[in-house]
């Protein structure tokens, strides 16, 4: 087909094809960037914590009766409390630990170990021997807790503690990390490495999302005594409903907060989730009003052209001829207008990294946006084009 | 003549209502998507204290680890909180007008058995200077008095919230409540107090809930108080003891000074530094001397209030709108280009091109002043499903406020003007006899 004559028509519209090639290129930027955002959220909602999220549920037990001042007393209860959870039907573990999965956050603290040549930070939690039943992790290497690791007096440091395969990774490469000996940053409290589980993830403000020690003992908090519990699958409800009572039974001078982590996995990503639904919303939106607009416009300059068609077919055009004319005039617009776009993707991308902390542009995300644009183009063309086709011969021979 | 170009404007408008609807609906998306997103940044970015923010400083003291800053990628990044003992030192500047270190903590408190069970509850612990310089407005009585808070006197100040959970929303002044082991009396119950964002304490969520409960600060020690918030520390306390932990390097409380004019504040920065340089000498702070005084609106802007999401959303949403009317560009293009007959008949019957130009641009602004109405509907509605379930402390806060309902109403004139300028030149710059003759 003959592009030149095309163009020449073109240039006598230039304002109209302007406008949907400005559109064009704004929309694949918005599109290509709020998928890039959408894909990222995603990526961290996939994120695997290595842990069975679904059946997990932590409880908080905090005291306002005065015995609990006593430490032997609260110890006492602390062993009360996970045999009454342990006996209710359907839970598989518990354990006191205030380490609570998804809450985005937890407590760090800075360690040294020989063969690595900095201090390190990673997380750390207190945990009764039943932890890694209770996360559904795996051991790979060494032990979990045994009964004698933890102290008899609460006030003495731990002497073992057991850390995550890719805390074990980054600290000594391919290496045995079983009898190696962890420090605080100050080079105190040592404790020996007896265990690796397979997988730790839990999101940190800092980039320490995979690191982990645990340390064996009872995780005393100022705010009560948390718990950790895994139940049977499908035992979720029943378990909740019975929690409490027992916990009363062994102790009534405390309120109960339950939590179940899939809920706290929840509210840790309601944002991200907002961001989704908002941007899907954006997009299909977006692309609707550009599919109107080209639709709209071209309608209004077939309309415009009806006498012109009316004499090229007059003059021997067939209807095909005409289809392919509007149909080419809308491949050369969405084309330049994707150029422009591609463009003008990278540039809002750019503004979106330097203000926000964003995702670089992935190409292929691009690739992409440009074919379903095309699409979107071409769909929104054939209507007026087969208008354009169905003018008769006829319409030439008329005065207006 | 602006009634007779409205008219006119009406007219041209209910002749092709299939169009009309359509410029309409476009500018009405538009300005819904745009108005919504800017009304999130906007509720983040807003001064919560107008004419007062800029005299408001936060204080913070780089007390790290030698080796490395707080945030370790960051060398020039510093402890977002203080450390008792500096909070305690910077108390005696002498130079701000009003100050307060403040943090949270978490007491149980004991209501009337016949009201309900004990509760757990953040209270946040604060000289009485907290709720002066904050502009704290309250429903019954006021804050405690400095005696109170010297003392420390067992007095408390409520919000609306905790007086009606506890006393049913009564005027409790005078009246007793329990935490943990002692009775306080009830001084103040704070009215209608809600910024956007908890811009006293952003350590945590800018949208974190409000504490409910206030009690004088000098109550930390003898209650042996520990915080509720964060707290970070790159080194332990020395020993097991309260005061060690007191004395440790541990950042836990934020702390802030009203400084009302510009040498006020050169001094107090030159305090802060000095008192450093003192505390260097016994061997505390050795990283390089790095400390910041920062107003409200700068720490806003330093800590990003705006959640990422919300900024990347308001700029996607405004190129959302040159989508809109880009389209409303065309539409209008083809309507009045259609017109062309008939607006040559106009001119040659004596209407001026000027005329025949105001004439369009008001029709374009009647579109503009309709679809900005009903984006503006539109986007409160959506403001509200977002604020459900995006903003803990106040979900009614996440609405349009007078600003923002003017900025709109700007945005969807600047858009149909904008959309009309082209439109009505091309249909203006029309010669009169040349359609005539053709005709």
């Amino acid at each position: 087909m003959p592009i030149g004559p095309i163009l020449r028509a073109m240039q006598h519209n230039r304002t109209r094809f302007a406008l949907i090639i400005l559109e064009i290129a704004i929309t694949l930027a918005i599109v290509t960037n709020a998928v890039n955002m959408i894909l990222d959220e995603r990526t961290k909602m996939q994120k695997q914590s290595g842990f069975d999220d679904e059946n997990l549920l932590f409880v908080g037990a905090q005291p306002f009766a005065p015995e609990f001042k006593e430490q032997t007393y609260v110890e006492k209860i602390v062993h009360a409390d996970l045999r009454a959870l342990e006996s209710i039907p359907g839970v598989k573990a518990a354990s006191a630990t205030y380490f609570l999965p998804w809450q985005g956050g937890g407590s760090s603290g800075v360690w040294k170990t020989a063969g690595y040549p900095d201090k390190f930070q990673a997380q750390r939690y207190p945990a009764t021997q039943n932890i890694f039943n209770v996360l559904g992790v795996h051991l790979v290497q060494g032990r979990g807790f045994t009964e004698n690791d933890t102290p008899a007096d609460p006030n003495t440091s731990t002497t073992v503690t057991v850390i995550s395969r890719a805390l074990a990774k980054k600290l000594w490469g391919d290496a045995n990390p079983i009898g190696r000996v962890i420090t605080d940053g100050e080079g105190d409290t040592p404790r020996t490495v007896i265990g690796v589980i397979d997988q730790f993830y839990n999101p940190y403000a800092w980039n320490i999302h995979e690191y982990v020690l645990f340390t064996p003992g009872r995780a005393y908090d100022s705010n009560g005594q948390p718990y950790l519990i895994r139940v049977e699958p499908g035992a979720m409800k029943s378990v909740v409903s019975q929690l409490e009572p027992r916990l009363v039974q062994v102790n009534s001078g405390r309120v109960f907060r339950l939590l179940t982590i899939a809920e706290v996995k929840d509210g840790f990503f309601a944002s991200g989730k907002l961001v989704i639904r908002a941007m899907t919303a954006v997009i299909v939106v977006l692309v609707f009003v550009t599919a109107l607009g080209i639709l709209g416009i071209t309608s209004l300059s077939v309309a415009e052209r009806t006498k012109q068609i009316g004499t090229r077919r007059a003059l021997g055009a067939t209807k095909g001829d005409i289809l392919k004319h509007v149909l080419a005039e809308n491949w050369i617009v969405t084309t330049i207008g994707l150029i422009l776009g591609v463009i003008a993707t990278y540039a809002l991308n750019y503004a979106l990294v330097a203000n926000v902390t964003d995702t670089k542009m992935p190409w292929y995300l691009v690739g992409v946006g440009m074919v379903l644009l095309w699409l979107n183009g071409l769909v929104a063309t054939i209507p007026p084009a087969l208008r354009a086709a169905r003018v008769a011969p006829a319409i030439a021979t008329r005065s207006v | 003549m602006l009634g007779y170009n409205v008219k006119i404007a009406l007219k041209s408008l209910r002749r092709n209502p299939i169009l009309t609807s359509l410029l309409i609906g476009a500018i009405a998306l538009g300005i819904c998507v745009s108005t919504t997103f800017i009304a999130l940044r906007h509720l983040f970015e807003k001064d919560p204290l107008p004419g007062k923010s800029q005299t408001l400083f936060y204080v913070r003291l780089d007390n790290w680890d030698p080796q490395r800053a707080y945030v370790a990628e960051d060398p020039k990044s510093l402890p977002s909180q203080v450390t008792y003992r500096d909070a305690m030192a910077l108390m005696k500047s002498g130079i701000a007008t009003q100050q307060t270190p403040t943090y949270k903590t978490r007491l149980f408190v004991h209501p009337d058995p016949k009201v309900s069970r004990p509760f757990s509850e953040n209270i946040r612990l604060a000289y009485r200077d907290f709720f002066t310089m904050f502009n704290v407005p309250f429903q019954y009585g006021g804050a405690w008095d400095k005696a109170a808070d010297a003392k420390p006197e067992q007095v408390i100040v409520l919000d609306q919230t905790m007086n009606q959970k506890l006393f049913g929303g009564a005027n409790s002044i005078g009246r007793t409540v329990r935490l943990g082991e002692r009775n306080y009396k009830v001084v103040g119950v704070i009215g209608d107090w809600r910024p956007a964002v908890k811009f006293y304490d952003m350590t945590q969520s800018v949208t974190a809930e409000f504490e409910h409960v206030f009690m004088p600060f000098n109550f930390t020690r003898p209650l042996e108080l520990t915080p509720s918030g964060n707290s970070d520390g790159w080194k332990g306390p020395d020993g097991d003891s309260y005061d060690s932990f007191l004395n440790s390097e541990v950042v836990w409380m934020q702390f802030w000074a009203e400084l009302p004019t510009a040498e006020k504040q050169a001094a107090y920065r030159q305090y802060v530094d000095n008192y450093v340089r003192d505390q260097k000498k016994l061997g505390r702070f050795q990283r390089p001397l790095h400390n910041e005084v920062t107003s409200i609106p700068d720490l806003m802007k330093e800590l990003n209030a705006v959640p990422p999401a919300v900024k990347s959303m308001s700029i996607v949403s405004m190129l959302f709108l040159v989508v809109c009317s880009l389209n409303l560009v065309g539409l209008l293009l083809g309507k009045f280009l259609a017109r062309i007959p008939e607006v040559s008949v106009r001119r040659a019957l004596g209407a001026s091109r000027l005329q025949v130009f105001w004439q369009h641009v008001v029709e374009c602004e009647l579109v503009g002043i309709a679809g900005g109405a009903i984006g503006l509907l539109l986007s409160m509605g959506i403001l509200r499903l977002i604020g459900k379930f995006a903003h803990q402390q106040a979900p009614e806060l996440v609405r349009l406020d007078g600003e923002m309902v003017l900025i709109s109403i700007f945005l969807s004139l600047v858009a149909g003007l904008l959309a009309g300028l082209y439109p009505s030149w091309r249909v203006c710059s029309v010669a009169p006899a040349m359609q005539l003759k053709v005709q």
